[in-house]
């Protein structure tokens, strides 16, 4: 356990839409590439934790780890399936840690694979149509669609900092130019601000280019004990901290999908996350100066200026002077997404958290070609998912 | 969106039961007030939530009829058929902060998508969705300014 955990092999398949393909097909292309990266065979694992939604798979269930191997190599390892909507893979991964630090195993797999549905996404089966459930409500009484929570949000920052259009903009932008070079990657041409603010409006001040849209994809990473991952003969990469974490009372944050919060002063906004962040960085024994690369989850434009500054990495206000002066990129004084985010991938809800987590690998490995953050050391990955679900990971090399 | 008022009490014809009450001044939202900590939740609840408090006695109560706008946006695609709204256009969604210390979302009505403020004082109204199957209008919570009246007038 104090010989620490390690990740020991990353593997993805490019995002994008996938109608023929399989989630269980998707999921061992995943698992094989972080399998060859990590220089192992199926029979390398000890554990294989999946990031589960009930879109697909597992009979309902959601992607399924037993299901996985008895397609591909059948046989008795401990298989554990986590929900978590979009954190889910956040969650899978602190699963794995601690299977490892427990001295429990000494190879776990995470995987996230995901076929979104097309359109909206519908409800789930069983709910309630009454005024105990929230999805229900904000339906019925508003029709309010997860970009208007996003916007209202948005729309309170131009009020109370002065955001700009341009400025809101430029997020998308810098999202793109980070992803020319990232073959997972499913939006890669670049993009002006002028086409940005050209995109159909969808709900003000969110503009259709600011706001990701829904993708296939699938993600997985090998961890491992340190005897583990230095037989592998790959650089290390060291999980220095990971936290999960769970909304706090009294949160500002406009939670999709509440129609209404009790708000009171003093509560981090985004708490889910903004624990999480706190907790895998106190874990890790780093400040906010020692990272270098923040992959973080930026559902649209406005999550990457607010969420810099709920983890402290800059004052309330500030991130539009950051992101106006190129600080935010790739080379700048912090490294905001540089596989090109949310937004350059659209969102595979339970692949994503994993997707990042393979992004600081190659990062700290300096592998991630044509988007490398010169000599980055330490990576710091942040996620929500709905119904109070944060997860972050901070990797060292 | 129109923010036409039922003429009578009898046209109170909320889209969700228990979401609102009708008052002799008018509709109000229904929520819930915690008697050991004394915090308000909308919609109603059965518990309380703040982790300081241990009591499990809540009581109905009304949220005020007055709020401040604390932001808002304007849809500009129709949601999933969920939301069934006769007419429908672009409209606006706002938060308003009750004095409770509750935000509540909730379209606005009564004022052009153009002049809508942050800071400024709203109030309950209700607003039209569609004619159920017996020909009578459904109504949604919604704000409207206070400048344009309250719905008692
Ligand atoms: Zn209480």
């Amino acid at each position: 356990m104090s010989e620490g955990v390690y990740v020991a092999g990353a593997g993805a398949i490019p995002w994008g839409k996938r109608p023929e393909t399989t989630q269980l097909a998707m999921a061992i292309e995943a698992l094989n590439a972080a399998f060859l990266d990590a220089g192992i065979g199926w029979e390398g694992i000890e554990g294989l934790v999946a990031a589960s939604s009930r879109f697909e798979g597992g009979m309902g269930w959601g992607l399924h780890a037993n299901e996985i191997l008895q397609a591909v190599s059948e046989r008795a390892i401990s298989c554990i399936n986590v929900g978590g909507a979009c954190a889910a893979g956040a969650i899978a991964f602190n699963t794995a840690y601690s299977m490892i630090a427990s001295g429990q195993h000494d190879s776990v797999a995470v995987i996230g694979a995901e076929r979104m549905p097309k359109g909206f996404i519908p409800r789930p089966p069983g709910s309630q149509d009454d005024i105990s459930d929230s999805d229900f409500l904000r339906w019925v009484t508003m029709g309010a669609t997860n970009p208007a929570y996003w916007a209202l949000e948005a729309q309170r920052r131009r009020y109370d900092f002065g955001t700009s259009d341009e400025t809101l903009a430029r997020a998308s932008v810098l999202m793109r130019s980070n992803a020319a070079a990232n073959p997972y990657a499913r939006f890669r041409d670049p993009l002006t601000i002028e086409e940005v603010l050209a995109s159909p409006m969808v709900a003000d001040p969110l503009h259709l280019l600011q706001i990701c849209p829904v993708s296939d994809g699938a993600a997985a990473v090998v961890l491992g004990s340190r005897k583990f991952a230095e037989g592998t003969g790959r650089p290390l990469v060291e999980v220095a901290g990971c936290a999960i974490g769970s909304g706090q009372f009294g949160d500002p944050a406009r939670r999709i999908p509440t129609i209404s919060n009790t708000v009171l002063e003093g509560v981090a906004h985004t708490s889910e996350v903004t624990t999480s962040v706190k907790r895998a960085m106190e874990m890790a024994s780093v400040d906010l100066p020692d990272i270098d690369v923040l992959e973080m989850a930026d559902n649209t434009s406005w999550h990457l200026l607010a969420w810099p500054e709920l983890f402290g990495f800059v004052e309330p206000g500030q991130s539009d002077w950051m992101i106006n002066n190129g600080r935010f990129a790739i080379n700048g004084d912090l490294a905001l997404n540089p596989s090109g985010g949310f937004l350059s991938f659209g969102e595979a809800t339970t692949a994503q958290a994993v997707l990042q987590v393979c992004e600081l690998v190659w990062q700290l490995r300096g592998e991630a070609v044509g988007r490398q953050v010169t000599g980055a050391r330490v990576g710091m990955s942040a996620v929500l998912g709905l119904a109070g679900n944060g997860g972050s990971i901070v990797l060292k090399r | 969106m129109t923010g036409d008022m039922p003429s009578t009490l009898e046209a109170f014809n909320p889209v969700v039961e228990g979401l609102m009450v009708q008052t002799e001044a008018g509709p109000r939202l229904m929520g819930t007030r915690c008697l050991g900590c004394h915090m308000t939740y909308f919609p109603s609840s059965t518990t309380c939530r703040n982790p300081a408090c241990g009591s499990d006695t809540v009581e109905s109560t009304q949220l005020s009829l007055v709020g401040t706008l604390y932001s808002y946006t304007v849809q500009h695609y129709q949601p999933p058929p969920l939301f069934r709204n006769d007419d429908w256009q672009p409209y606006a969604i706002g938060v308003v902060e009750f004095p409770e210390k509750v935000r509540v979302m909730g379209m606005l009505s009564g004022i052009a998508l153009d002049d809508i403020a942050i800071g400024e004082r709203y109030v309950l109204a209700l607003s039209d969705l569609v004619k159920d199957a017996d020909g009578k209008q459904v109504h949604t919570h919604a704000f409207t300014p206070e400048s344009q009246g309250t719905p008692s007038e």
